[in-house]
């Protein structure tokens, strides 16, 4: 007996429910707001560390690299910005007070983005200067105009610790700014009783921080101010803006990283007795491997596609030598094309199939697992409770294959592990590492599989046979889609509204790929609209 | 709003004052009024050492003699041999906890004898949990300090991976985890800086963050009061943690104990796997220092995380830490190998004992004379995630108040380890006579003290 549909995705069966397709197109006649007026809920988010980092960087000039000091933000369904995970503690608000006060002094002694901002030089202790100084920080900081007692409280903070000179009261105004909750969360003014479109600032604050993972930019703050958000093509116009950025593929390739279940990778480690080739330098480099890729695919056609086919990749000369590949001409990392019978976009790099594999052997399990959790969406039911679960030892004449043969000869195991095995036996010609292998416990490898329970079923040979399948999914777009909602809105899909929405962002990928997608999402009304508050 | 006024001056600024070096001075009763011991008795410490993935209970329950204070260590314990006489090993009671997969049950439960909230965790094979109902048993501790330190609590990890109820053992408050720091360099930064930073620097840093937080203590308020009561709790906890912290600074650290020196932290990879026991060293060497330089009387540390996948490269043990412990009790090897693990943590205990008993304390005779270490495991079995059994050691005797170098066994007994939770409780002069979910608590541990 399957046992399906636990409550974490029950995507597929309210899709059918709210007979919200995903085969529609997203077309001209769309009535805006799309997906109805009920956006779902819209709890309080906070900044993310990523965004954090980005946001100061902007901000004052300091390595977004500053953030890894912060506590690490809490992950569930997969990502860093789920708001109903996050928790906060003195550790928190010493790193931020440290975080800040970095951010401020760094600021404070660049008289070029100082003048940047003010208009003036406000270290020179002019006071209407400072004034514009506060003003217009205050307003990137805190992502909308500052009222007027803000300012005067600002103002305070400024000739409080401006001790010994004006720079240091720009400090700690800074600081002060940066630790308010203006900053570090996003309220969002509330609805009465309604729901009804966001005031332009915080609408701003949304597509900033969804399209490039930092705070809006001075632009997109006078589109706000000018009311030039509040018209569709408006609003489209700023996304397409801030799509064409670097920070908007950063961005993919923050979702895509914590999608694939990636983030580790820079830590990952094997048994170096078993993979001699594998050094401290190797994860640093995969983890890389795969950034170049996702940033490539992002500037080319980010569809579902190439990220799960594509035959290229970015190698260096050493990770080039780890793989067995010829070394790419030029220096550090260059894009090189594979063969496609072996290889097949993130599916076949060593980050992924490094990640998912044990120290000293390859797991069927855990890559057939991650096919089936993250992108069909569609996770095995766990373990029963009295099963002692445990990998196979590691045997040098048995295959891997051989070697997980209880999970099909115990009934107890097979009915489950019969929908993630097969798949990961289809990964079989990687070892642990991620290199290619043709021998495994001394026999020819066996990459045969089969694919079942889904809309592309079949037999499987090797991860192209399977990435081809999967790559012309409608389940796996869908799959797709209801990972950047649950990024995009920073929440599981609960209501009718959101399966519309997911139908509707599955639609547009399938019919062109993430960008449109993207694009896709700004127009939804769980984007523009913000629910009243529930009664208490 | 508040505005501070100038603090007492501290002894310590005195020093720096008279040649800028910690010197050994006797103590000024004058300087530090605020710091003045309870005539009642001593300054006591409570420490909580964590390691993961239950244990192996044949290799680590003590062989009883004839009393309870006749026994033989077992294998895993037999590193603690020299401080024997120091130790209450207590077997039997049933490690409570509920919500989640039985590691979240686990490290949920371990400290705070409580449930799970529902939330947005999902384990395997259990509805997605969120955080325990109720504080862990160190912060009813240091609630109840009568003198408050300049930390109210110091939570140390080593490598304790992501940020979710696999890895949160110790809670400010339902809902509220208090994250460990694993990195040494952040620890020493933050915990020690009135040591290494100049009295008139640190004079004037002080002004300036008592003005910033008050500014943004202000804002939140205001802010708060704008949103929903859903969101108005999320800023008020923070809220709460940025008085935290402006409470620290109007704490002055006054040091009366000639072993407190800023420590020395050498540069270490915080997150390699193979760094696992260097920073788990520099963590205890940061812990105890804390201690004597009285900046907090309650720390905990964090080994890696339930679920903990450390690889004990050391041992010559290549398997994760996890993987092993799910094997069947028949797997020979597996069973060495966790043995040798525990065993190893058994010696970071012994390790952590052996700097309190040679860290003079301030008032006279060592730190581990007035401190109590639990050693706990958020499982008792690693294959079966069994909690019923789970391993517990204490070592110290709390100033005489724990009869220590004991075997204490309720086996079979069927009592919930809320009742050694609340033990604890009063051998730190907490007087309570429950702790965590009351319909699990009994009352103290009968023959523990």
């Amino acid at each position: 007996m399957r046992r399906r549909c636990s409550a974490l995705f029950v995507l597929p069966a309210l899709l059918a429910a709210a007979g919200c397709g995903g085969d529609q197109q997203v077309s001209k006649e769309d009535i805006y707001p799309l997906c109805s007026s009920d956006p779902g809920p819209a709890p309080l988010r906070r900044i993310t560390r990523f965004e954090l980092g980005r946001t100061l960087s902007d901000l004052t000039g300091v390595p977004a690299s500053i953030s890894d000091g912060l506590p690490p933000d809490e992950k569930t369904l997969g990502f860093d910005d789920i708001a109903a995970a996050y928790s906060v503690s003195s550790l928190h608000a010493a790193a931020y007070l440290d975080a800040a006060e970095l951010a401020g002094a760094t600021l404070a002694a660049d008289a070029v983005r100082l003048a940047a901002v003010a208009g003036c030089d406000p270290t020179a202790g002019d006071s209407a200067c400072v004034s514009s100084f506060i003003d217009a920080f205050g307003r990137r900081a805190w992502r909308r105009p500052l009222e007027s007692d803000e300012l005067e409280a600002m103002q305070q903070i400024y000739t409080d610790t401006a001790d010994p000179g004006p720079s240091d009261g720009i400090a700690g105004v800074v600081a002060a700014m940066l630790q308010s909750p203006q900053f570090l969360y996003r309220p969002e003014p509330t609805m009465a009783t309604d729901s009804q479109p966001l005031e332009p600032y915080a609408l701003a604050t949304r597509l900033s921080l969804l399209l490039t993972g930092a705070g809006p930019d001075d632009a997109l703050l006078a589109a706000a101010a000018s009311g030039a958000l509040d018209s569709e093509n408006g609003l489209l116009a700023q996304t397409d803006r801030l799509l064409t950025g670097s920070r908007a593929a950063e961005l993919f390739v923050h979702v895509a990283t914590q999608w694939w279940e990636l983030d580790a990778v820079p830590a990952l480690d094997k048994d170096r007795a078993l993979y001699r080739t594998w050094t401290d330098a190797t994860p640093g480099a995969l983890a890389e491997e795969t950034r170049l890729y996702l940033t490539d695919a992002w500037q080319g056609t980010p569809n579902m596609k190439t990220l799960l086919t594509a035959p290229v990749t970015f190698v260096d000369a050493n990770l080039a030598s780890f793989y067995g590949l010829p070394a790419p001409g030029g220096t550090g990392f260059q894009r090189v094309d594979l063969d496609p019978t072996r290889a097949a976009g993130v599916l076949t790099q060593g980050s992924f199939l490094a990640e998912h594999a044990k120290a000293d052997q390859t797991s069927p399990v855990l890559r057939g697992k991650f096919v089936r959790a993250n992108l069909l969406c569609d996770p095995p039911p766990p373990p029963p409770p009295d099963i002692v679960v445990m990998p196979p030892t590691v045997d040098p004449r048995l295959s891997t294959r051989q070697r997980f043969a209880q999970h099909t000869a115990d009934q107890r195991c097979a009915s489950c592990h019969a929908e993630m095995d097969p798949i990961g036996f289809a990964f079989e010609h990687y070892d642990a590492a991620g290199r290619w292998r043709d021998i495994d416990g001394g026999q020819p490898v066996d990459a045969s599989g089969m694919l079942t329970g889904t809309d592309v079923d079949g037999a499987l040979d090797g991860v192209p046979s399977l990435a081809t399948r999967l790559g012309g999914s409608a389940q796996v777009a869908g799959c797709a889609a209801t990972q950047w909602f649950r990024y995009a809105f920073g929440r599981q899909e609960v209501s009718t509204g959101d399966v519309c929405t997911i139908g509707r962002l599955t639609s547009a990928l399938r019919s062109g790929d993430f960008r449109t997608m993207v694009r896709a999402t700004v127009r939804m009304a769980a984007f523009r609209n913000r629910p009243p508050e529930a009664s208490p | 709003m508040s505005r501070h006024p100038g603090r007492p001056l501290s002894r310590r600024t005195i020093l720096r004052g008279l040649g800028g070096a910690a010197i050994a001075l006797p103590w000024l009763e004058a300087m530090a009024p605020r710091r003045a011991r309870a005539a009642t008795g001593a300054t006591k410490r409570f420490i909580v050492m964590f390691s993961a993935n239950g244990t192996i209970p044949s290799a680590w329950t003590p062989t009883p003699g004839t009393a309870d204070t006749d026994f033989t260590l077992s294998p895993i314990l037999s590193p603690l041999e020299p401080h024997k006489a120091d130790l209450v090993v207590v077997s039997g009671l049933e490690q409570k906890g509920g919500g989640g997969d039985g590691h979240q049950t686990g490290m949920g439960g371990m400290l705070t004898g409580q449930m799970l909230n529902a939330g947005p965790f999902a384990g395997v094979g259990a509805a997605p949990a969120g955080w325990p109902m109720g504080p862990s048993v160190d912060q009813r501790i240091a609630e109840g300090l009568a003198v408050p330190t300049k930390l109210r609590s110091l939570e140390l990890g080593v490598q304790v991976g992501s940020a979710d109820n696999w890895g949160r053992m110790i809670y400010r408050a339902a809902n509220q985890p208090l994250p460990p720091d694993d990195d040494p360099a952040s620890v020493y930064a933050r915990v020690f800086s009135d040591l290494h930073t100049d009295p008139a620097v640190l004079a004037r840093l002080r002004r300036r963050r008592q003005s910033i937080l008050d500014g943004v203590g202000a804002q939140f308020t205001r802010i708060s009061g704008r949103v929903g009561s859903a969101d108005r709790q999320r800023l008020d906890a923070h809220l709460t943690a940025v008085r935290e912290i402006e409470s620290r600074l109007t704490t002055d650290l006054v040091v009366n104990n000639p072993s407190c020196k800023d420590p020395v932290v050498t540069p270490v990879s915080a997150g390699a796997n193979d760094s696992f026991p260097a920073v788990g060293a520099l963590q205890m060497d940061l812990l105890v220092m804390a201690l004597a330089c009285d900046i907090t009387r309650v720390a905990s540390l964090q080994w890696s995380r339930s679920v903990s996948q450390t690889r004990f490269s050391w041992l010559n043990i290549t398997e994760g830490h996890h993987d092993l412990s799910h094997r069947p009790d028949d797997d020979a090897g597996a069973v060495d190998k966790l043995t040798r693990i525990n065993n190893w943590y058994a010696t970071q205990l012994a390790g952590l004992i052996n700097r309190l008993k040679t860290t003079p304390d301030g008032a006279g005779g060592m730190l581990f004379d007035n401190t109590v270490v639990l050693w706990c495991n958020e499982l008792a079995k690693g294959n079966t995630h069994g909690r019923v059994g789970a391993p517990y050691v204490l070592a110290g005797s709390a100033g005489g108040a724990l009869r220590t170098g004991r075997f204490v066994r309720y086996d079979g007994q069927g009592l919930p380890h809320n009742n050694l939770l609340v033990s604890i409780l009063n051998l730190m002069d907490v007087p309570d006579r429950t702790f965590g979910k009351p319909d699990w608590c009994t009352g103290p541990l009968t023959g523990l003290l």
